[in-house]
């Protein structure tokens, strides 16, 4: 290989790694709001529930799940009762037309004995409602590929922006009140030049959402 | 005798191939818990009949053509049976109104299915599955005459997702529309006008 050549082969690898770094990127802004005192033993748990009464969408179960399991991990990590076992165990009483919208609801509900148990049964100190999704928008360009005798390949650039809203009210099962609201907006755009191969760049949005959500969560729920 | 065998394979051949490129059968598969309700201090035989045990929907392509069967029966059965026995005292499941007589009970609960509909995605434009039930739900004496008719609607929805079966998405609606009837079922039962009379004269 001459030296024309390997400086030829470096700029492409060094652009085509500029671009995945800015590809992969996504901002997120996470805003709390904070109405009450919060903190939580080692004996108490959390259940993250997603919110599913809005008619054009729904809150994805695995982005629930992931707030959830990320949670209950690393420092300060908190007991998670996983949503289905929870709502499961409290049938019917939390099914998308059936769950408490306001905390003058969830009083409500506490004064039926069987709620109250079970909730006791889990040891349930928060009830976080997640509501949100995530939309694609701005899909533009064109990938085609095509088969020969030759050989295969693909050739072309498409990119869309992904928009991740979600919101979290955590409600203080032991006060029956609100405490704290917090929002998570990312956003991204991803990418996919084909040149024989294509290669997907693609921002990691809905996974950014989560982990700035779950991490924020954790530190409100512990009184931070 | 080998001209027929050939003639017998190329007609069996032919309608594999029509058989495979027709409906889509959806046999709907869940788990119901049980509900939390205060039990109903009431004898109750349940009855489900040949058009609950054996109900089918089928939905049609916009061109006309029979594209999915939707077979819902043995899964509101199985809904049922697990849902009445945590809602009354005493329940017992019957084949016949006859043996409900004999049973000894004070009332028959007689479920049935008016209306069935699913929005598909391609048709709707929506990003989600939907799945919309009409129940007829019947109380009646042990000699068949009717101490509460009323109707129940129940819906259920599925968000559309990268590597999941259409038939996997109409089960999951199907399966959240279900569940939305035990839970209206167990906690309207006793608050329908005719049934909250029955209740307070036993």
């Amino acid at each position: 290989m001459t030296s024309l050549h390997f400086l030829s082969f470096l700029s492409r690898g060094l652009g085509l790694m500029t671009f995945a770094v800015m590809a992969s990127c996504t901002s997120t802004t996470v805003d709390e709001f904070r109405q009450g005192e919060t903190g939580i033993t080692s004996e108490e748990a959390v259940v993250v529930l997603g919110r599913r009464q809005a008619s054009d969408y729904e809150t994805r179960s695995e982005f629930v799940e992931c707030v959830g399991d990320r949670m209950a991990r690393g420092d300060n990590a908190i007991r998670i009762v996983p949503e289905q076992e929870f709502v499961d165990a409290m049938f019917p009483w939390f099914e998308p037309r059936t769950a408490p919208l306001r905390t003058q609801d969830l009083e409500k509900l506490m004064s039926e004995e069987v709620v109250a148990d079970k909730m006791g049964d889990f040891g349930i100190r928060y009830i976080v409602w997640v509501d949100g999704f995530t939309e694609t928008s701005g899909r533009t360009g064109s990938i085609s590929c095509t088969v020969g005798p030759g050989g295969a390949g693909c050739f072309g650039f498409g990119t869309w922006e992904d928009d991740s809203n979600f919101d979290a009210r955590i409600w203080d099962v032991g006060s029956l009140k609100n405490v704290g609201t917090i929002n998570t907006d990312a956003s991204g755009q991803s990418y996919l030049p084909a040149l024989v191969i294509p290669i997907p760049l693609i921002a990691r949005v809905e996974a950014n959402a989560c982990s700035r959500l779950a991490d924020q969560l954790k530190e409100f729920v512990n009184g931070g | 005798m080998n001209k027929l065998i050939k003639q017998s394979g190329l007609i069996l051949t032919t309608l594999g191939l029509f058989v495979g490129c027709g409906v889509n059968n959806v046999v709907i598969d869940g788990s119901f818990p049980t509900p939390n309700v205060s039990k109903m201090p009431v004898s109750i035989a349940v009855y489900y009949d040949d058009a609950l045990r054996e109900f089918a929907y089928l939905e049609y392509s916009e061109t006309g053509s029979e594209e999915y069967n939707i077979q819902s029966g043995a899964s509101h059965i199985q809904l049922f049976d697990a849902i009445t026995p945590a809602m009354f005292d005493r329940v017992v499941f019957v084949d016949s109104m006859e043996e409900a007589q004999a049973a000894g009970v004070d009332a028959v609960f007689a479920p049935a299915i008016e209306e069935f509909q699913l929005a598909l995605p391609a048709k709707t434009k929506l990003d989600v599955f939907e799945v919309w039930i009409k129940y007829n739900m019947r109380l009646l004496t042990p000699e068949g005459e009717y101490i509460a008719d009323w109707v129940l609607t129940s819906y259920g929805k599925t968000p559309t997702e990268t590597f999941r079966s259409v038939d996997a998405a109409i089960n999951d609606a199907a399966v959240v529309a279900l569940r939305d009837l035990a839970s209206s079922f167990s906690l309207s039962f006793g608050d329908v006008p005719e049934v909250k009379e029955w209740l307070s004269t036993q």
